[in-house]
């Protein structure tokens, strides 16, 4: 069950293949590589003048990149409207019955994963969808190793925090 | 175009959403190994878009006509370390990239600091690359560790 209105999750199935779907018709009608993590850069490619941030990369890839992320964050406004309402919210689910912090130490918390999953992700040259789903189907050797290296992270500190501290 | 890409992502998210992709309790049960769905997920998606790159390579066009273009991610340190630092942040938010846009369309107000953090991580690493590029074998700056 999703924390989001206790809705019945879809079958795994059913959303590997939109997900196959949208990838592949990404490549196939715009020719573009799925990859979200490098939103990020172009996000901060706006605001911020590093060198980094001004390489052909980053703004070329702002017109299509940009949008996408609008329809990522349009696709959960959709979801949540379309599945009972739409309706702010600090549920966080195994967070909530075992950890139990309020808000302020949920923004703490998340702040910090987030430094991890930016600074992470675009050290690694992509996530779950760049490496994970794309790199992995175009059988590319540094997805699997980036693959790997995620998965067993997170199997490490879940079951560090989960079973080993609470 | 642009509205294409924007369809492009709010299908993505709207699966991403309803299958528990996004959602902090089947994260953890996927790192718990107590919970098949997100395995399954992306076991299927790479299972059915791998024949299906194959066979869009070996036409090798567009349907739009135009040659296919597919930039490969370099190798680097980067995989191991990043992707290290990646997965330690996923377990703590119970989120990647993509569900955590998600999650601030949802209504869940605690991703929007998830954001905030890497936003700042993402920015952190673009001022850092020059550091970075050394001890990391990173590719020239013009290249970075790849787009995805």
């Amino acid at each position: 069950m999703l924390i989001l209105h206790d809705l019945q999750a879809i079958h795994w199935a059913v959303a590997g293949l939109g997900i196959s779907f949208v990838t592949i018709t990404l490549l196939a009608v715009a020719n573009r590589r799925l990859g979200v993590s490098t939103g990020f850069e172009d996000i901060c490619s706006l605001v911020l003048d590093a060198p980094y941030f001004k390489r052909s990369a980053v703004t070329q890839g702002r017109p299509w990149r940009l949008p996408m992320l609008l329809g990522l964050l349009l696709g959960g406004v959709l979801s949540a409207v379309l599945g009972g309402g739409w309706a702010a919210t600090w549920d966080l689910g195994m967070f909530d019955t075992e950890i139990g912090w309020g808000p302020a130490g949920k923004v703490a918390w998340m702040f910090a994963g987030g430094l991890f999953i930016g600074f992470g992700t675009r050290l690694a040259g992509g996530c779950t969808s760049g490496h994970g789903i794309f790199g992995l189907s175009n059988l590319e050797l540094p997805s699997l190793v980036t693959t790997v290296s995620f998965m067993g992270a997170g199997v490490v500190v879940t079951n560090l925090l989960y079973r080993v501290i609470l | 175009m642009v509205l294409l890409y924007l369809v492009f992502g709010a299908v993505f998210g709207f699966v991403l959403s309803r299958s528990g992709a996004a959602d902090y309790d089947f994260i953890q049960g996927m790192f718990l190994l107590t919970n098949f769905q997100l395995y399954g997920i992306i076991g299927s998606a790479v299972a059915v878009t791998a024949p299906a790159l194959f066979l869009l390579k070996r036409y090798g066009k567009t349907l739009l006509g135009q040659p296919l273009v597919i930039e490969l991610k370099p190798g680097h340190r980067g995989n191991v370390v990043g992707g290290v630092l990646f997965g330690v942040g996923w377990s703590i938010t119970g989120m990647c990239p993509g569900p955590i846009l998600v999650n601030v369309g949802e209504g869940k107000l605690y991703a929007l600091a998830a954001l905030a953090g890497a936003l700042v991580g993402a920015g952190a690493f673009g001022i850092a690359y020059p550091k970075l590029q050394a001890p990391m074998r990173l590719p020239a700056l013009a290249r970075g560790t790849g787009d995805g």
